[in-house]
């Protein structure tokens, strides 16, 4: 991978929830070490179960970090126009420019994400005048409108208030709300939840359209395997708050290497097999109590004594990375010659 | 269609409110175990009087006939309504034989001055200090004065009335003790006149504005605190829309829903007066003409102050229902 292309990078990113309960603090580890580097022009996936830290990493990439959520260690790095930046060296009101004109965000549940009392308009025109100089009011209604016809809504919704629409058709609008004004980097957290599958497949077709016409980078959230056989190029695997797999979409569901990415591909249905699917067993871990060394080792039915006592570190076959001591021959033999 | 299938039934509810409320103010004096005509004897003998019998039957004719309880029930009801088609409730016994209207008008101004002026203020300044306090609320001041709203609040109202008055009538006597203006002068419209009411009005609007405040102050601040926290308004910070723009357009357009509706509510409850300030600073108002009247078992003038109190709440609660699309888009007329 060349440099010039990641738009996005993080080193050690780490980021705990810091409560205080009664006797001390509690701190929920939900993204805790992770690396990642994110192309241009490609739809990245992020999967995992619920609780496992995907919202969590998706606000901390995207610097929306607010208490009690605390980046402890690590950074994010944008690269815009050439040149690398750390999103949390900027003041606020540079981060404010930042948002919306270099990166969006789909938040998750867009039942409720716009303001019940304007019209759809003026959410957008809200967006345009807080980002745009020398703009009439006409003139932020006729972008709005033509936007809203090049993504084949109906223009008619821009009239509408939100609670004149449909689920679906709202989440619709927060996607595209996101791509008003063509950023470099889309985050899409769960996009497709709580839409039954006919809404899901027009939800999914306008986020690879929008691609396909601005060629930015998506970065998408769900925890479902199907929609991201079909619309990411690039998927990671995240479990209790470590990304544990990271390869090219075919190779992850054709050749998954980690015991918990096989489960998830493993339950899939498939076409003419009427045998039983089999998920993995037991729970997922509590993000504030981790298990020791491997956090899947509870769970893990090819589990070795090394997987309780040592956190695996990524080991790279390629352009595919996962985190398991299976796979680390060499740690294994490190750790062999260390006791 | 708005008119067929909203505001006619929504208007026939109306009255259909008002003219039960007003029936049940007649019935209920009349289910009451008093007399008030063998009342009035007996209050009469107790002062010591001699009464003639054949007198007392003469009384007893003149007093029924006064008090609207000659005839059946069904005859007394049928007069009650046209009496008060013409506006006219009859005559007061304890300021004996003014008609009840005329005491009505003579007190309705002191209480609407005084209660609408104090109603708008503290909501101003709940609403205003309490949005603030709420969109900032993790701030010391904010706490600091959440604190003291937290502290005023439980404070019973005679408790704070009485302090005012004991300290600024009293112990420095910067203000009037009472009255709704100086003994003898006669009202006009000079400077000063309106000097000398506003004196009057001072104490017991401070004493209202003080707890009334507090009170608003609290519920603006929590409304004002959720509201931030909704989806909405972390979406339109997750956008990067103007902060001045968030503050205005997302959360207090949002906040100030609910609180019309109390405005319109408190508003409506003007009309029964306020029966503790009014009788702590003795203020000529409606409350203090209400407190008289069921001490002396005035029924016509509980009557008349009742059902224009009626009038009123659900006036303004009908007003506020055919306004309140217009802030809220997602009521509509169906």
């Amino acid at each position: 991978m060349k440099p010039s292309d990641v738009v996005l990078r993080t080193e050690n990113l780490k980021a705990h929830y810091v409560l205080d309960v009664p006797g001390g603090q509690k701190v929920v580890r939900a993204v805790d070490g992770v690396e990642l580097q994110i192309r241009r022009n490609e739809i990245y996936g992020i999967a995992g179960e619920s609780g496992c830290g995907k919202s969590t990493l998706m606000k901390t990439l995207y610097a929306w970090v607010n208490r009690p959520l605390r980046l402890v260690e690590g950074s994010v790095f944008y690269s815009k126009d050439g040149q690398e930046f750390d999103v949390y060296a900027l003041n606020k009101q540079e981060l404010r420019r930042l948002r919306w004109t270099f990166m969006a965000y789909v938040p998750q549940g867009a039942m409720s994400i716009f303001n019940p009392v304007i019209k759809i308009k003026e959410t957008y025109r809200d967006f345009l005048s807080s980002h745009l100089r020398g703009k009439t009011v006409e003139e932020m209604f006729e972008m709005a409108k033509e936007h809203i016809e090049q993504l084949g809504l109906p223009v008619s919704i821009l009239e509408a208030y939100p609670h004149q629409l449909s689920g679906g058709m709202r989440q619709r609008v927060a996607i595209a709300l996101a791509a008003l004004l063509r950023p470099s980097v889309i985050f899409a957290d769960e996009p497709t939840t709580a839409l039954d599958v006919v809404v899901q497949r027009g939800v999914v077709q306008l986020l690879k359209d929008i691609q396909e016409r601005l060629h930015n980078t998506i970065i998408l959230v769900t925890h479902d395997m199907g929609i991201h056989a079909n619309v990411t190029d690039r998927l990671c695997i995240m479990y209790a708050g470590r990304i544990i797999e990271e390869a090219a979409t075919v190779e992850i569901f054709k050749n998954p290497l980690h015991p918990y990415t096989q489960f998830l591909i493993n339950s899939l249905p498939q076409f003419g097999d009427t045998g039983e699917r089999v998920s993995a067993p037991g729970q997922p871990p509590s993000l504030a109590n981790l298990p020791s060394g491997c956090a899947f080792h509870p769970r893990c039915p090819q589990a070795m004594p090394i997987c309780r006592e040592r956190r695996p570190e990524d080991t790279k076959l390629g352009e595919h990375r996962v985190a398991c001591w299976l796979h680390a021959e060499r740690g294994e033999a490190e750790y062999a010659a260390n006791s | 269609m708005f008119w067929r299938d909203y505001l006619i039934p929504r208007l026939l509810q109306y009255f259909l409110v008002i003219f039960l409320g007003i029936t049940i103010v007649f019935f209920i004096p009349r289910l009451a175990p008093t007399n008030p005509v063998e009342r009035t004897i007996a209050e009469v003998r107790s002062r010591g009087q001699y009464l003639d019998p054949a007198h007392i039957k003469d009384m007893v004719d003149a007093l029924t006939e006064m008090y609207g309880l000659s005839g059946s029930w069904w005859e007394q009801y049928k007069d009650f309504w046209v009496r008060l088609s013409r506006g006219d409730f009859g005559v007061s016994f304890f300021q004996f034989p003014t008609p009840v209207i005329e005491l009505i008008k003579r007190a309705l101004p002191w209480t609407v001055g005084l209660l609408f002026t104090t109603t708008v203020l503290s909501w101003l300044f709940g609403n205003i200090v309490g949005g603030m306090a709420g969109y900032a609320h993790s701030r010391g001041w904010s706490k600091l004065l959440d604190f003291l709203a937290m502290f005023v609040r439980p404070i019973p109202y005679y408790v704070v009335a009485l302090g005012l008055l004991i300290l600024f009538g009293y112990v420095y006597r910067l203000f009037p003790i009472g009255g709704g203006a100086t003994i003898g002068v006669r009202p006009s419209w000079t400077l000063a006149y309106i000097k000398d009411v506003l004196r009057h009005a001072f104490l017991p609007a401070l004493s209202m504005v003080l707890l009334g405040g507090a009170s608003w102050f609290q519920t603006s601040k929590l409304i004002v605190q959720n509201v931030k926290a909704e989806d909405f308004v972390q979406y339109a910070q997750l956008g990067g829309i103007r902060e001045s723009r968030i503050m205005f357009r997302y959360i207090i357009r949002n906040a100030m829903l609910p609180q019309v509706t109390n405005l319109a509510l408190s508003l409506g409850q003007i009309l029964s007066g306020a029966l503790i300030t009014e009788i702590v600073f003795s203020y000529p108002g409606l409350g203090h003409l209400l407190y008289s009247a069921i001490t002396t078992g005035d029924y016509n003038l509980i009557m008349g102050i009742i059902s224009l109190s009626i009038v009123a709440i659900t006036t303004l609660v009908l007003i506020v229902d055919l306004l309140y699309p217009l802030f809220d888009p997602r009521i509509r007329y169906k």
